[in-house]
């Protein structure tokens, strides 16, 4: 029992950072992404005989997705009753900024931050394929794994995301749509 | 202004395709403005995003709430063990349960979710092979991919795979029946060089790998990917039909080539 405590923090728990910054991605909160993880490991732990020798990061990824999904649902139910911490609007953007104070950020680091900003402004599907692909850098077979389609999917929606956040992006730094610098 | 090679431009972006394929897409690169534009913002989305999305680590608080949640854990399936040990055969863990009965049992309703994810995760569980094969099947399906021999001629696409391949399989058009040849492919599996039979079936495409496969237990059917698999031997012939149409379809074609 307490072998199969050491394997699971030699395997898995070298993938907690991955699995906090996804929840954050998916949840756009801190406090949220916290009690995901928290969920997600858990539940890793109880099934971590299903996961053998396959991958490790994607397979707690896939975990950390499903335990979101499960939060949205129920929270989906609660929403009766506004709960204004968690439906903050700077809250997806706090994760980004690194200084108390953008005011006094200097315009290249602002400039710098501008995809993390248009990526939080992505819809749901196309920000999270873009943080498995760029940030965490997933191949595609992992991605399908993550996200649970087929690959093909991947690659599609892959391509819409990246088409999304390019025109955004060139929305925001020329005005004009062509312009490439 | 998008190129049709724009999906093929990004899997070489994103290291997908092998080296041959990366040679071609850097070739058509060359020459086309659209996919050069393309590579450009590609590499400007990449490296904005990896210089502004903050390398984040889990909090430490985090990290010792989780140790608290695993030493609790682990101390409940100690009791919970202890409480077993009655039984003459002396499984350690659990109750003899299947482990998605405890996990619904333990944490209730909104449990559900997860615990099901985790059994679906079960069968893409252990084999590198069959995420080769969908792989495979999916790199054929992108553009020029599918065929390296063009043909429904079964006497052009039996020989070609002599020289191309370590194998020589069953190659019948059964254009009567449904399943018009289309071609042949030579593609890389299982540490060799596999025969590829591709088909249409209506819409579908199918891709009917063989190589040897003395040495390997096939499963009879399974998915991966969302892609359906069905595996037989003739002899140590391994035969795999792949593709995204039903059953059905597969079994029948399967039972056509073996009755060959």
């Amino acid at each position: 029992m307490d072998d199969k405590r050491g394997r699971f923090e030699a395997q898995v728990l070298p993938h907690l950072d991955a699995a906090y910054r996804f929840a954050r991605w998916l949840s756009r909160s801190a406090s949220d992404a916290e009690d995901i993880v928290q969920d997600a490991v858990l539940r890793a732990f109880r099934g971590f005989e299903t996961l053998r020798g396959s991958d490790a990061k994607a397979w707690l990824l896939t975990i950390v997705r499903n335990c979101h999904a499960t939060a949205n649902r129920q929270s989906a139910l609660r929403a009766l009753v506004p709960l204004p911490e968690e439906h903050d609007p700077h809250d997806g953007h706090a994760m980004i900024a690194t200084t108390p104070d953008p005011e006094h950020a200097s315009i290249n680091r602002d400039d710098e931050r501008t995809f993390a900003r248009l990526l939080a402004a992505l819809a749901d599907e196309h920000r999270e394929v873009l943080v498995l692909r760029e940030v965490e850098e997933l191949d595609y077979r992992q991605i399908a794994a993550v996200t649970n389609v087929p690959i093909g999917t991947v690659m599609s929606r892959l391509a819409r995301a990246r088409a999304a956040l390019r025109a955004r992006w060139h929305q925001q730094t020329e005005g004009a749509p062509r312009a490439v610098r | 202004m998008q190129c049709a090679e724009s999906l093929r431009v990004q899997a070489y972006f994103d290291g997908e395709v092998d080296a041959i394929s990366a040679a071609e897409i850097e070739r058509h690169a060359e020459r086309c403005p659209d996919c050069r534009e393309q590579l450009h913002d590609l590499e400007r989305i990449r490296a904005g995003l990896r210089e502004s999305v903050a390398p984040e680590s889990a909090p430490q608080e985090l990290r010792t709430r989780i140790a608290r949640v695993l030493d609790e854990e682990v101390r409940s399936e100690k009791l919970e063990a202890a409480a077993a040990r009655p039984r003459p055969d002396s499984r350690p863990s659990r109750t003899g349960r299947p482990f998605w009965l405890g996990l619904l049992s333990g944490i209730g309703g909104s449990a559900v979710a997860a615990a099901l994810a985790l059994v679906m995760w079960l069968p893409a569980a252990p084999s590198p092979f069959l995420d080769e094969l969908a792989a495979a099947h999916v790199r054929s399906l992108m553009p020029e991919h599918l065929i390296d021999v063009v043909s429904s001629d079964r006497h052009t696409v039996k020989p070609w795979f002599a020289g191309h391949t370590d194998v020589s399989p069953t190659v019948v058009d059964f254009a009567a029946q449904g399943y018009v040849l289309v071609g042949g492919r030579a593609d890389y599996l299982d540490h060799q060089r596999a025969a590829v039979v591709v088909y249409k079936h209506g819409a579908h495409v199918i891709n009917v790998f063989s190589w040897d496969a003395a040495n390997r237990r096939l499963p009879g059917s399974t998915t991966r990917d969302g892609y359906r698999m069905l595996f037989w031997k003739v002899g140590d012939l391994g035969y795999c039909a792949v593709s995204d149409t039903g059953w059905d379809e597969l079994s029948e074609l399967a039972r056509l080539l073996k009755s060959q």
